[in-house]
């Protein structure tokens, strides 16, 4: 990844976005990248460029530019395997997978396979080539290799057009060129999925069976981000899946199984001004219970009290978690090799409803993502107490808004 | 050190001299330099953007001028082939009528392949780059040439029709080289591109960045799965090597040229040389009594014509420098006219072809004044004195010359029409030739003149006699600047018949090739793809009335074993044959050339690639790789890089496309042209507005305007040869008539007026010159035919009837005359004004 800028400078007004959560500063940010050259320009042309993007930004930011887009404005029916495709008047939607996997040593290595839909206009475009199209696609791909003290993590772009990327419904299926999400032959929908990616000699190759049904996030599915109507997404996730298959590193191949989470989100809505970035946990408890939750911060040090998340039991049911129902202390930072960012690297996490106590750290401190645009996006573990039983967890944490 | 002195002082009192022999070596120095230059800066401005534009990639995977199908990129992409980007490109005329080339990029897969193009299109907004149809960017030179920044409207033509793109951004290239090579670019997006250049659905090309070792040859077999046959994968750099191969030959023949111009510059400089030895033979002489050595005298003499040389140089450079802009304006026009798009804005300076030329220019001038050198070191310290003894060896001498020139010219014509041999073979013989005549020239002028003295003698008396006697008389001055002049007017000769002949051949072919009435096209960039027609335009034209047959053409460039060759397709219907010149054929070659069973190939192609009839070509199709037997070689002088010929059944069998580029209407006879144009138009309705109805007649035209504009250099280097060749016998005549002083002296004392003695002076040099002129013709004539049969043939392939025009030679007599006369007035005038007494008195 020769020749990337290191970081998205241009962006600091609207504070950094997250990619979960609905929220459009992403695209900002995302854009900010596409701006940046993805991969070229020395630092003249990414100040050059910066100043370009800081239009881009304002232009996207705020609700004017959410005009014209379909809208989250309120609860849905969901419809399967429709709503696993890709809904296109939505300004922004994404598939996203992580999971913890060991290999038959125990040997662990996390994961990160993400699938990114931008609509850059309203409106379809009636072109006559078939490359003119308004969908630009992104796709994250990252390997934790824990025992090996290493991080890979790709980044790829790609319009939506000619097949080039683009997701469908039935059966299942999301790809970027050669990186694919898909519906098992004989399958639709996530009954059994397939991912199928690799990037220079870093390769990954799973089966994915989900353990939990569907989880609707927020209101039935419809989660809302601030006091607007329209500002919300639609999110469900598969909060645990039995994880099966190879990982193929620089160094070796290893059989590997584990848990995975999906999280799917659509909508068109923006980041409000005041908030600059986001953390966000999901846990995965070996006693078979899972939990996920965000903090919205804000440019003042507080936590928006939009902030919540969800509570799902061994049998699958669901609630919704506050702000306040999650008590979170940070232990301990850990600072990019750089300099340019520092981000929290351990937690105490107290959950009063089920009395769970974990302490929280990421298996690998450096699981930055340094591409287009930077943020950390890493396998965590936890360790404590769930009602007075001692209990352990995996799971991904994702924090932006960090780097300057 | 006294030799120094002296000979300081002698170029001081006679600065004239001195002064000619520099400017004939700075003239000389001045064409080659401009020569080199032009063809450098011309083959840097191809390579810099054949690099700029190839960024980092390797490979590219290419179908010729049709193009592949854009999904071949998807699929590629899906298959984990990386970094791999798609490319449509074409040329448009911008505002200011120069070509624009438009390239059509995803800038999303650009990355990794030309950086500087992806930040281009990275400036703009990615809503704006994939959501407005017209978004361009320009790189900063441009933008400043054009006076249009950000958000302006860029207006270009597009086949005729007008275009507005919008500059979304001004960009500018990471370093200077890349800025170089994508001048006159302008990016877009790839959906722009298809659209603009009307290429939807097709690319021109997939660029791939291939990786060394294991990882790269697994790519390789990857691609190689999923090409269609009418594809093929190319080394990045042999694509360029072709391109920049293909005129290799044109700029040969311009250096040859100017190698010319040189010549006769240092012609000038022994001319010098050899006529200040002689003045200073008196000087010589004591010096060598004094006891100065023969080395010494020979070095000294040398290092003179090493110094003239070294400061005609030094004024040739720039001088070179500013004709190398005009010259450069022309190369490029020429290559633009015959291969493809070029654009060359500065002459660059390179070093190489200074060093060449600086070189050249100092040797050539040493080398010049070698034998006057000889000469000086051999007097003898007495017989110096004597200028008779001189005259007297110089007559001797001039025999063995010429015996020489004999053997040489035989050795030039050997190499020019006894072997084979390539085009460097080819120009090596012609200089032979030159040299060869070059040193027959004295002693003709000698025997020339001595014959010359009686007819002379009967028309003139006295002073005829004088004239034509004096010449040979001073055989030692006279020959030199005959030689110069001869050389001259031999080049004149030997080119005009040459251009002329070609514009003959060209002219005569025209005429029969052109059997159709009124062709009709839409315009496209000279250099670049033909855009093609709608397919049921023959259809709607076939049904005017009055039109017997509509003939259809289709161009496109196709991969084979020769590279991209230039494919044409026929399809002639009831007209059959007419319009095709055979070179040579087979018995049944029109036939099987009509049931696509045969394929013909130009003159230059059958050339460049060694085939005739009966030979067979490999032609890449999308049906695979096919061949087929050459049923006839054609003469046409439409392309020097040759060009293969199908008939139309060939194409549907093998392309299956509807594609047509060009259409030939055959009219009844008795058809008005006129009538017919305006019924063709009407019957193409909305379409006709982007189509360019020609006659016949127009082709024609339009086709030697072409011709005349592609030998324009020609002529501008033929020129420069004559000016430098006038300016030596300016030199020459100067130098004879001052050494006459005591003669013209005699003369006066004897009773000559001052207008006798001038117009015996004129009639001097006017003799001179018309022999001069006369013995320019039978090596202007070998000139002539090596260039036309030889040259011509072996660096384009085409052959070409030599037709003389005997005004041609006529001229080159008048030519050299008046050029000797002109240069005599001054000379005459001088020797007229010399009073009697005191001339004699110098004589001492």
């Amino acid at each position: 990844m020769k020749g990337r800028p290191s970081g998205p400078q241009p962006h600091r007004k609207d504070g950094y976005s997250t990619f979960r959560g609905g929220w459009w500063p992403c695209l900002c940010l995302l854009l900010g990248s596409l701006l940046l050259g993805s991969g070229c320009g020395g630092d003249h042309e990414r100040q050059e460029a910066g100043e370009d993007s800081i239009t881009v930004a304002e232009a996207l930011s705020g609700e004017d530019a959410a005009s014209g887009f379909a809208r989250a404005d309120g609860p849905r029916d969901f419809r399967f395997p429709a709503d696993h495709g890709a809904h296109p008047d939505y300004r922004h939607e994404w598939w996203y997978v992580t999971g913890n996997l060991e290999n038959a040593d125990g040997r662990h290595f996390g994961f990160q396979i993400t699938f990114f839909r931008f609509a850059l206009l309203p409106q379809e475009l009636i072109r006559d080539s078939a490359w003119g199209t308004r969908q630009l696609w992104m796709a994250h791909f990252a390997v934790t290799d824990t025992e090996g003290e290493t991080f890979h993590h790709f980044e790829r772009l790609a319009r939506g057009a000619l097949d080039l990327a683009g997701a469908q419904a039935d059966p299942f299926r999301v790809w970027l060129e050669d990186w694919t999400l898909a519906a098992a032959p004989d399958t639709t929908g996530f009954e059994q999925l397939e991912a199928d990616l690799a990037a220079e000699d870093v390769a990954l190759q799973l089966r994915l069976e989900p353990r939990k049904p569907i989880v609707f996030q927020g209101e039935r599915g419809y989660s809302r981000k601030g006091p607007e109507p329209g500002n919300a997404s639609y999110y469900y996730s598969v909060p645990r899946l039995y994880a099966e298959g190879q990982i193929r590193l620089p160094e070796g191949e290893h059989a590997v199984r584990g848990n995975a989470w999906i999280d799917r989100e659509w909508g068109s809505s923006t980041l409000a001004e005041d908030q600059v970035g986001w953390d966000w946990f999901s846990l995965q408890l070996d006693d078979g219970r899972e939990l996920m939750f965000y903090h919205l911060r804000r440019a003042d040090g507080s936590i928006d009290p939009r902030s919540k998340g969800g509570w799902v039991d061994v049998d699958g049911e669901h609630r919704v978690v506050t702000r306040e129902d999650v008590e979170l202390e940070v232990l301990d930072t850990w600072t990019s090799p750089d300099g340019k960012a520092t981000y929290p690297s351990r937690w105490r996490l107290h959950y009063a409803e089920e009395r769970l106590e974990l302490e929280i750290e990421p298996t690998l401190a450096d699981q930055e993502l340094r591409d287009g645009f930077r943020y950390w996006e890493g396998a965590i573990r936890g360790q404590g107490t769930a009602a007075g039983e001692s209990v352990s967890a995996v799971g991904y944490a994702e924090l932006t808004g960090y780097a300057d | 050190m006294i030799l120094a002195r002296a000979g300081l002082r002698h170029h001081l009192r006679n600065p004239w001299q001195a002064a000619l022999a520099i400017l004939g070596v700075a003239l000389g120095v001045a064409v080659v330099v401009a020569v080199e230059l032009a063809n450098a800066s011309a083959e840097r401005a191809f390579t810099r953007s054949a690099e700029a534009l190839a960024g980092d990639a390797t490979h590219r995977v290419t179908a010729g001028s049709a193009g592949l199908d854009e999904g071949l990129y998807a699929q590629l992409r899906r298959s984990g082939v990386r970094p791999a980007t798609p490319v449509v490109e074409g040329y448009v005329d911008g505002p200011q009528g120069r070509p624009l080339r438009v390239l059509g990029v995803d800038p999303w897969a650009e990355a990794g392949v030309r950086d500087t193009v992806a930040g281009a299109a990275f400036r703009v907004d990615a809503a704006d780059w994939l959501g407005s149809e017209a978004a361009a960017v320009l790189f900063e030179k441009d933008a400043q040439r054009l006076g249009i920044g950000a958000g302006d409207r860029l207006d270009v033509e597009v086949g005729g029709r007008g275009r507005s793109l919008v500059v979304a951004a001004v960009a500018e290239p990471a370093d200077a080289l890349t800025a170089e090579g994508l001048r006159d670019t302008v990016v877009v997006d790839i959906a722009t591109a298809q659209e603009l250049l009307g290429r939807v659905g097709r690319l021109d090309r997939i660029d791939l960045v291939v990786p060394d070792g294991a990882p790269g040859e697994r790519m390789l077999a990857r691609v190689a799965e999923h090409l269609p046959p009418e594809a093929e994968v190319q080394d990045a750099q042999d694509g360029a090597a072709a391109l920049d191969e293909m005129t290799a030959a044109f700029r040969l023949n311009l250096t040859a040229f100017s190698l010319l111009a040189l010549l006769v510059g240092a012609l000038l400089i022994y001319n010098a040389i050899s006529f200040s030895v002689v003045q200073r033979r008196p000087l010589l002489g004591r010096l060598r009594a004094l006891g100065v050595g023969r080395g010494q005298l020979f070095r000294g003499v040398v290092a003179e014509g090493v110094l003239l040389g070294a400061l005609g140089t030094v004024l040739g450079l720039p001088l070179g420098y500013a004709l190398a802009e005009i010259l450069l304006e022309l190369v490029t026009r020429t290559i633009t006219d015959l291969y493809f798009v070029l654009s060359v804005r500065d002459v660059t300076l390179a070093p190489s072809a200074v060093a060449m030329a600086a070189i050249l220019g100092v040797v050539a001038a040493g080398g010049a004044a070698a034998a006057p050198a000889w000469e000086a070191a051999s007097v003898a310290p007495r017989s110096a004195l004597e200028r008779a003894s001189l005259e007297g060896r110089a007559r001797r001498w001039v025999r063995w010359l010429a015996l020489a020139g004999c053997g040489l010219a035989a050795l030039g014509g050997l190499l020019l029409w006894g072997y084979g041999g390539g085009l460097v073979v080819g120009f090596a013989g012609v200089f032979a030739l030159l040299a060869g005549a070059a040193l027959v020239v004295p002693w003709a002028v000698y025997t020339l003149a001595l014959v010359a003295a009686y007819p002379a003698g009967a028309v003139f008396g006295a002073p005829g006699r004088m004239a034509a006697r004096g010449v040979a008389a001073g055989l030692s001055r006279s020959g030199v600047a005959g030689t110069a002049l001869v050389i001259a007017v031999t080049a004149v000769i030997g080119v005009t018949v040459m251009i002329d002949s070609f514009r003959g051949s060209l002219a005569t072919w025209l005429e029969t090739t052109l059997s159709a009435d009124v062709y009709v096209s839409a315009p496209s960039q000279a250099g670049d793809r033909p855009p093609a027609l709608v397919p049921d335009l023959a259809e709607r034209l076939g049904a005017v009335d009055g039109v017997e047959y509509v003939a259809t053409a289709r161009y496109l460039r196709v991969p084979s074993a020769y590279g991209e060759v230039r494919l044409r397709a026929f399809d002639h219907g009831p007209i059959g044959d007419r319009g095709m010149r055979y070179k040579d054929r087979t018995a049944d070659a029109w036939e099987r050339f009509e049931a696509g069973e045969a394929a013909f190939v130009t003159e230059p192609f059958a050339a460049h690639h060694k085939l005739a009839t009966g030979d067979r070509i490999a032609l890449r199709t999308p049906q695979g790789v096919h061949e087929l037997p050459v049923a006839a070689v054609v003469y046409d002088y439409t392309t020097s890089e040759g060009a293969v010929f199908v008939g139309r059944a060939f194409y549907d069998d093998h392309w299956g496309d509807e594609a047509i580029n060009s259409l030939a209407v055959h009219a009844a006879t008795g058809v008005d042209r006129e009538g017919l144009i305006d019924a063709l138009r009407q019957a193409a309705g909305a379409e006709a507005a982007a189509l360019r109805f020609r006659s016949d007649a127009e082709i024609r035209q339009l086709s030697l305007e072409v011709f005349d504009r592609t030998f324009a250099i020609t002529r501008v280097l033929q020129l420069l040869a004559t000016v430098v060749a006038a300016a030596g016998v300016f030199g020459a005549l100067f130098a004879l008539s001052l050494e006459r002083t005591g003669e013209v002296a005699v003369l006066r004392a004897l009773g000559l007026t001052p207008r006798q003695v001038g117009v015996l002076e004129l009639a001097r040099t006017g003799l001179l010159g018309g022999f001069a002129g006369l013995l320019a013709i039978p090596p202007g004539l070998a000139l002539a035919g090596a260039l036309t049969g030889v040259i011509n043939q072996r660096a384009f392939g085409w052959s070409l009837q030599l037709s003389v025009d005997p005004a041609v030679l006529v001229q080159g007599v008048v030519l050299a005359s008046g050029a000797a006369l002109l240069a005599g007035l001054y000379p005459a005038y001088r020797a007229a004004r010399i009073p009697p007494g005191e001339a004699m008195r110098d004589e001492g």
